[in-house]
């Protein structure tokens, strides 16, 4: 078993300036890793909130770090924005005189399909999949295609790994094919919408829901509202489930750490 | 010596606040406890909590419930005490009630913060707020006095417009005047995201201006 012990993790996540559940899974993602007794020190760094990146450098201790980003795919923020703010030129980088390892983002291990149909399982357990369409729900960006395929991918993966719903689609915020639109794609009397984010913040509480057409206005956030136990909600002719999105997913602590395990058998 | 460590010496040597949380010693409970600094006469009467990470839920509302995403606002809340076991528990703390603060005064002390200015740091933005860069001297001015008065944030500004415009006098530069010297700064060592965003926003209004006339 790799030795650890003298090393700290960060972990980065996106954060609101609007929200304040935004940040709530990446704390408790940090909190199961720190459980487990690997590493000499835990951090947290956000792209919106606080600690910045930069500013995350100045709580570490240990000279060597291992970078996960807590996103659902490799992208903008992994492959420019986190890279650009740690001043990373590489998998490994010396920063200020710290050996910095930059690892893969949770989003890309293998057991997200399973984390995602976790999601189905806990707020559908007993809907008729062959009467039901899943839609899996992304961002979407102009800015970088990882994003959009890394949805496209899970949407493929659910519906070779669960052959009895009747259709499984990707679906997006802010491009085709647009989640506002779902009912149009909804042969089904039923459907089951799972959010692909980390965190229950301001897209999956508060913008889809209006997309989706049970909110009339983006409204309070999550934690000040009941949105995951008022399933199914009747719209447009349909019976739908919608799921909170896979932060709060247990599991996510180990796969941050296994990303760690990832980068060293690919890196070191 | 680890971060946790300079904390504890710094303390017993009479450090005992930290913005708005006022740092004790040895009290009868814990070696170390944190309050309100507005607090430290009501201490008997306050709502207790030995769990470290309890700083996180104090820290994230106002008194009116809305999210506190500037930690350095003048907004914390009052009516709590977190006893802490000891110095590592004391720092995990006070990060999370000013992230990163205590190491950025550390680093500070050693003399190896860096500082970034406004228009560098507006200069290495992608995306959408790459137009940030664009805004002018006069209107970055202005926002900063604005967005980083001591209403909105405490932190204590270190950085310019870039090296050879600094920033004009304003109450957003006049922190460092209310600070005593057994008070851990708060420092602001690059602009936040925040003022990013809000740059952008200027910045953009300053165009559609041009194009209008």
């Amino acid at each position: 078993m790799t030795d650890l012990s003298h090393t700290a993790l960060l972990i980065v996540g996106h954060g609101s300036t609007e929200n304040p559940d935004s940040s709530g899974p990446y704390f408790d993602h940090a909190a199961a890793v720190r459980e487990k007794g690997l590493f000499a020190e835990v951090h947290l760094a956000f792209w919106k909130e606080e600690p910045s990146l930069r500013e995350a450098f100045y709580m570490i201790d240990a000279e060597e770090i291992y970078v996960v980003p807590d996103f659902i795919s490799e992208g903008y923020f992994t492959q420019e924005v986190i890279p650009r703010e740690l001043e990373l030129d590489g998998p490994t980088t010396v920063v200020h005189g710290k050996t910095v390892h930059y690892c893969p983002p949770v989003g890309i291990h293998p057991t997200m399909t399973t984390i995602l149909s976790r999601r189905v399982e806990q707020e559908a357990p007993d809907i008729r999949r062959e009467d039901t369409t899943l839609f899996v729900v992304g961002h979407g960006t102009a800015l970088n295609d990882n994003t959009t395929r890394a949805v496209k991918d899970q949407a493929a993966l659910l519906a070779e790994r669960f052959p009895e719903f009747a259709a499984v689609h990707p679906t997006f915020m802010e491009q085709e094919m647009f989640i506002e639109d779902w009912d149009k794609h909804c042969e089904t009397p039923n459907a089951v919408v799972v959010p692909f984010f980390i965190a229950d913040g301001l897209h999956s509480y508060q913008d889809i829901p209006v997309l989706l057409g049970f909110e009339e206005d983006e409204g309070l956030p999550a934690s000040q509202k009941d949105i995951f136990r008022q399933n199914p909600y009747q719209i447009r002719g349909k019976t739908l489930y919608y799921t909170s999105a896979i932060g709060i997913e247990p599991a996510l602590g180990e796969v941050i750490i296994d990303q760690v395990h990832t980068f060293r058998e690919n890196h070191l | 010596m680890k971060i946790s460590q300079r904390l504890s010496q710094a303390v017993q040597a009479k450090v005992d606040r930290i913005g708005q949380v006022a740092i004790l010693t040895d009290t009868q409970s814990s070696p170390y406890a944190l309050c309100h600094q507005q607090d430290l006469d009501l201490i008997d009467s306050l709502t207790v909590h030995r769990d470290p990470f309890a700083a996180r839920e104090i820290a994230k509302l106002d008194d009116e419930g809305e999210f506190r995403f500037l930690k350095a606002a003048l907004n914390l809340k009052r009516g709590w005490l977190l006893l802490l076991a000891d110095e590592e528990e004391l720092r995990q703390a006070l990060d999370l009630f000013y992230p990163a603060a205590v190491g950025l005064w550390l680093a500070r002390e050693d003399g190896r913060l860096h500082v970034q200015n406004l228009r560098p740091k507006l200069k290495r933005q992608t995306g959408m707020y790459r137009f940030a860069h664009t805004i002018s001297d006069e209107g970055a001015q202005a926002l900063v006095a604005k967005e980083c008065h001591p209403e909105n944030c405490s932190k204590m500004i270190l950085w310019h417009l870039d090296e050879e415009v600094p920033l004009k006098e304003s109450p957003a530069l006049c922190k460092e005047e209310n600070q005593s010297a057994r008070q851990i700064p708060l420092l602001c060592e690059e602009a936040c995201n925040h003022l990013v965003s809000q740059c952008r926003k200027v910045a953009k209004a300053e165009a559609d201006q041009a194009k209008a006339l």
